[in-house]
């Protein structure tokens, strides 16, 4: 039976995308060339963390959205459905078994990066939570000799430098793991070995003092990380919090996990390894996209396209030395200057980011893909995630916020066409 | 303020320079070196590392061609483990029409250099990837070098010798007394870029060994040098296209050799006159001509993944010159400021390339013996400097090493297969005040990922590595005054394992901002990305972005103003207009 919506890209707004798409009865299939960059990712749920040259993080982000560009996709969707969309990704991730909880108001919260600087996110994963920069209790940050991809001292060096009482401890290798080449995701699955479990809480119990909450690396299990993390939890009788680590990020994969298991449970197929090559498109209607795979192309049909490919990253961007920068895809529209000399400051870190990718995809009001004149160019395609234009998510640090709520405004305009039967010229424009 | 008192000041920590204190020191003069960052900080660490056969020059400039050779032929003894014998081909493109390849065949008989032509299926077999419409194959001995490793084992057999090497140790005014008629500099007055203190080096010769900075230095005494500063930009490739340097057989230009160095091969180069050789900008254009040029001896080269692109400036002079950079004489230039200018006691020596530091060591410490009044023999040319006892580097050397003994889990850099042993000890065994200068000791961050995933690595093992030192108030070397300065050596991921623990001496203080480290050393890598950022050196620069910006936050970490000697980088880049940022 023909598909109603083919989902390009397996990234967070690919695979929020289909699950929202799938709740609302639509027949979905994800295609995807790679594993999203959800692996690369701490897992936590940034909305937005700075705004511009603004020293300052965001405090409160719903009421900062107006000072964005007029079209990032936060202003397209607006404060409201923006937070209700997040909201909505709550509840879907508990239901997945990955309880999510930010604060109550709103806000923003604080907890320590890999170098003890602390990191604004909106809603941190039950294994963060007790990282928070307002929790009075002291850390103790917890590392492992010779392991390449954490430093405790330097987290507590900087975060008491900030004023927070903090202590480290580096524990043996030999505690986690035989062999030196393990990789995070590899001495997070053998965390979940019980025996293993239990000589890391023996080993924190010699180093953690009474009242210390326990810091470690995001390796406390992959699977069955909420059991590890109550084990250690309940065995230490403290709060254990896991501090991001070089990618890949365990708890991103988890979090990628959770999503396309919530998509198979609803009957949706993620295929992985599905570079979209080509498309065929009658009349500004796209009929099918085709896959490379080893034996053949392949043709995947649908009423409805969702392109969440990513920006540079992803994949949805490519680019070479002629100065040529396009969506890889359908070759869409983009907003990226067209002078390769214009795309980078000269400052790696400059706060206002870099030109080239602040560019991407322009859509409309409905997340479909327009071009500089403002018309749609595909009857049928709707854009969602880090591929949109006028957002830059790694500098503003709202990567998974623009994910969430771009994916489900684009699906929530394709039900008001799959529904409603409305035609696509005439949807209504939603910004407040 | 601290004095010293010496025979001989150098002036200039790059190939010149530590030759020159090399071969003063052999000879048994009292010898300190001073270099204002860390050695080979200028051009030698710059430059495409070329061991020139001397064809390059055999039509255009035959006494140069003839340095090279016999030059050459030395440094493959004194030098051998810097350098790769990877052997060198001259080639013919279409577009290389006319008689310039029989000049070449017949110019290299002349000067001595041993040029075969051998037949294309050979050529091809050995070098697939060369352009197919290729018509004829010189070989020659050219060679890769590593200039890093060749002036840190120069250094060291320096000091093996006496001398004294001072790095971050910038000349503030050079020290003259007399008038008209009889002026002489008599030492330089020297500013500890890391202490923050003023030195003073008295000495009977002083030599200016400053490279493209030595009309700088000069000009301190009142003396005019116009050195020339051409620009030459180059790009590195990701993997080795090839393993023979390749070179266009027509006269010098830009973009016609391509140097298998290391993991990568590099592309160059052009040649700009340039005002100021300290901050160098790359245009898109001279990216661009290098790839052209580049696709001409291995067609698709500018599809390749570009890693990098810098610039070093080549010190050319030639007296009264006022043409284009390109066609100023690569020869070796000694001036006698005694003779030229009636100033004693001061020598600039400058011009000449890589390949030919040595002999222009040798021609400045003969005249430095002439000025003292004694006579003493030149031993460089048959004296091997430590290391050269390994023979030949090869590619494996350290895939090799961290297969045989395991060392997968340790590596910080998987690029260029650098562990957190190797950073220890050069940390711990060599001035070490930057990231970049660890770069240049064991090639941190050098390869694809440019330092995307070692930065963070390399700050946490420095900062284990500090308090781990003020934990057990150990020092090594340094507090007896000789450090082992074991960078001298191919960098040895098994020997550097083996070795006892490393343990910072007590002048390393910069290393104490790991802040500062990261942010310095990221734009320092930022520098040569930018130019060439597209495909997928963009993408793994997005994913370096997502690590540093999105995972850790690094441009909201405390940094108080603080000032690293790499901070002129961050300076001069955050005020692109602002020249003058770096003094």
């Amino acid at each position: 039976m023909m598909l109603d919506l083919l989902v390009i890209g397996a990234g967070l707004a690919g695979l929020t995308a289909a699950l929202r798409a799938a709740e609302a009865g639509l027949r979905v299939k994800v295609i995807s060339k790679g594993m999203g960059a959800l692996y690369w990712t701490p897992g936590t749920i940034d909305v937005l963390g700075y705004i511009g040259a603004e020293e300052r993080a965001v405090q409160r982000p719903w009421e900062r959205l107006d000072e964005l560009p007029a079209r990032h996709p936060y202003r397209i969707v607006g404060a409201g459905r923006a937070q209700a969309a997040l909201e909505w990704f709550r509840a879907c991730a508990a239901e997945l078994g990955l309880e999510y909880n930010g604060r109550e108001d709103g806000s923003n919260v604080f907890t320590p990066s890999p170098v003890g600087a602390w990191r604004p996110s909106y809603l941190l994963p039950a294994g963060q939570r007790a990282g928070d920069a307002e929790d009075d209790r002291p850390m103790i940050i917890v590392g492992f000799q010779g392991m390449r991809d954490f430093y405790p001292h330097l987290i507590a060096s900087n975060l008491k430098a900030q004023g927070q009482a903090v202590r480290f401890a580096m524990l043996p290798w030999s505690v986690l793991s035989e062999r030196r080449d393990r990789n995070t995701v590899q001495l997070a699955e053998a965390l979940e070995d019980p025996k293993t479990q239990q000589r890391l809480i023996d080993a924190l119990r010699l180093v953690v003092k009474p009242g210390e909450r326990i810091g470690l690396p995001a390796i406390l299990g992959r699977e069955a990380h909420s059991q590890v993390l109550t084990a250690l939890a309940q065995e230490l009788n403290t709060a254990v919090f896991e501090i991001a680590t070089l990618p890949p990020g365990v708890p991103g994969i988890r979090l990628a996990t959770a999503l396309r298991r919530g998509l198979e449970q609803c009957g949706v197929r993620v295929e992985i390894g599905m570079e979209a090559i080509d498309f065929h498109a009658e009349d500004g209607t796209i009929e099918f996209v085709e896959t490379a795979t080893s034996a053949r192309p392949l043709k995947h049909r649908a009423k409805w396209f969702l392109l969440a490919t990513g920006g540079v990253l992803g994949g949805g961007f490519d680019s070479n030395h002629e100065g040529r920068f396009w969506e890889t895809v359908f070759d869409l529209p983009l907003t990226t200057p067209p002078d390769r000399q214009q795309w980078f400051r000269p400052l790696f870190l400059d706060p206002q980011g870099h030109p080239a990718l602040r560019g991407g995809v322009a859509v409309n009001e409905a997340f479909q893909p327009i071009d500089a004149a403002g018309n749609v160019v595909f009857n049928n395609l709707w854009a969602a995630g880090g591929l949109l234009a006028h957002a830059d998510p790694i500098a503003e640090r709202s990567l998974e916020g623009v994910a969430i709520a771009s994916a489900v405004a684009a699906v929530e305009a394709i039900k008001a066409q799959a529904f409603a039967r409305v035609d696509h010229r005439a949807f209504p424009s939603e910004t407040p | 303020m601290k004095r010293y008192s010496t025979d001989v000041l150098v002036i200039g920590g790059g190939s010149t320079g530590t030759g020159v204190a090399w071969d003063a020191a052999l000879r048994g003069l009292r010898v300190i070196l001073i270099e204002k960052r860390d050695l080979t900080h200028g051009t030698t660490g710059r430059y495409h590392g070329l061991l020139h056969s001397g064809g390059r020059y055999a039509v255009k400039d035959p006494q140069s061609a003839i340095e090279c050779i016999e030059e050459n032929r030395i440094l493959r003894r004194t030098h051998t483990h810097c350098i790769e014998d990877t052997g060198g081909f001259f080639v013919v493109t279409p577009e290389d029409e006319g008689d310039y390849p029989d000049r070449f065949k017949a110019a290299c008989a002349r000067v001595g250099i041993p040029c075969e032509e051998i037949p294309l299926k050979e050529a091809f077999r050995r070098e697939p990837l060369l352009n197919p419409r290729i018509s004829r194959v010189f070989e020659v001995p050219d060679a890769s070098a590593d200039s890093f490793l060749a002036t840190h084992a120069t250094a060291q057999a320096a000091r093996q010798a006496g001398a004294q090497i001072l790095v971050y140790h910038e000349v503030v005014d050079l020290l003259t007394e007399g008038g008209d008629g009889d002026r002489r500099v008599v030492g330089a007055r020297v500013r500890d870029v890391v202490r923050g203190e003023e030195v003073c080096i008295d000495a009977a010769i002083t030599v200016n060994a400053g490279g493209a900075w030595a009309g700088k230095i000069a000009a301190m005494a009142g003396i005019p040098v116009n050195v020339i500063p051409g620009k030459g930009v180059m790009v590195a490739v990701n993997h080795r296209l090839v393993n023979t340097v390749i070179n266009r057989c027509k006269m010098p230009s830009d973009g016609d050799i391509l140097v298998p160095v290391h993991t990568v091969a590099i592309i160059g180069t052009t040649d700009e006159r340039v005002a100021d050789p300290e901050m160098l900008t790359i245009e898109p254009w001279e990216v661009e001509l290098m790839l052209q040029e580049g696709d001409k001896l291995v067609p698709g080269l500018s599809r390749s993944r570009i890693l990098r692109a810098w610039a070093g400036v080549r010190p050319l002079y030639q007296e009264g010159y006022t043409g284009e950079s390109r066609n100023a004489t690569r020869a070796l230039a000694l001036l006698d400021h005694r003779q030229r200018d009636g100033v004693f006691g001061f020598l600039t020596i400058t011009g000449g390339k890589w390949t030919t530091f040595r002999l222009m060591a040798e021609k400045t410490v003969d005249k430095v013996c002439e000025q003292l009044g004694t006579n003493r023999p030149c031993l460089t040319a048959t004296t091997p400097v430590p290391g050269a006892e390994q023979g030949y580097y090869w590619l494996g050397h350290r895939l090799h090493e961290v297969e045989e003994a395991r060392l997968q889990g340790d590596l910080i850099c998987e690029c260029e297969l650098v562990t957190r042993t190797m950073i220890e000890q050069a940390a711990a065994n060599n001035p070490t005040v930057t990231l970049d200068d660890l770069r240049r000791d064991v090639r941190l961050g050098m390869g694809p990922c440019q330092g995307g995933f070692c930065t963070f690595r390399a700050v946490g093992v420095l900062h284990e590595l500090r308090l781990r030192t003020q934990e057990e108030a150990q020092t090594t070397g340094d507090a007896n005054g000789e450090p082992p300065w074991n960078v001298a050596y191919m960098q040895s991921p098994r020997q550097a394992f083996q070795a006892k623990p490393a343990a910072l001496g007590l002048n390393h203080s910069p290393l104490d901002n790991p802040n500062l480290l990261l942010r310095d050393f990221l734009q320092e890598r930022w520098r040569g990305l930018r130019p060439v950022l597209w495909g997928r050196q963009l993408k793994q620069e997005r994913l370096d972005e997502l690590i540093y910006l999105t995972i850790m936050n690094v441009d909201h970490l405390p940094n108080d103003g603080a000032a690293s000697p790499l901070t002129a980088f961050w300076q001069f880049d955050t005020a692109p207009n602002a020249k003058e940022a770096d003094q």
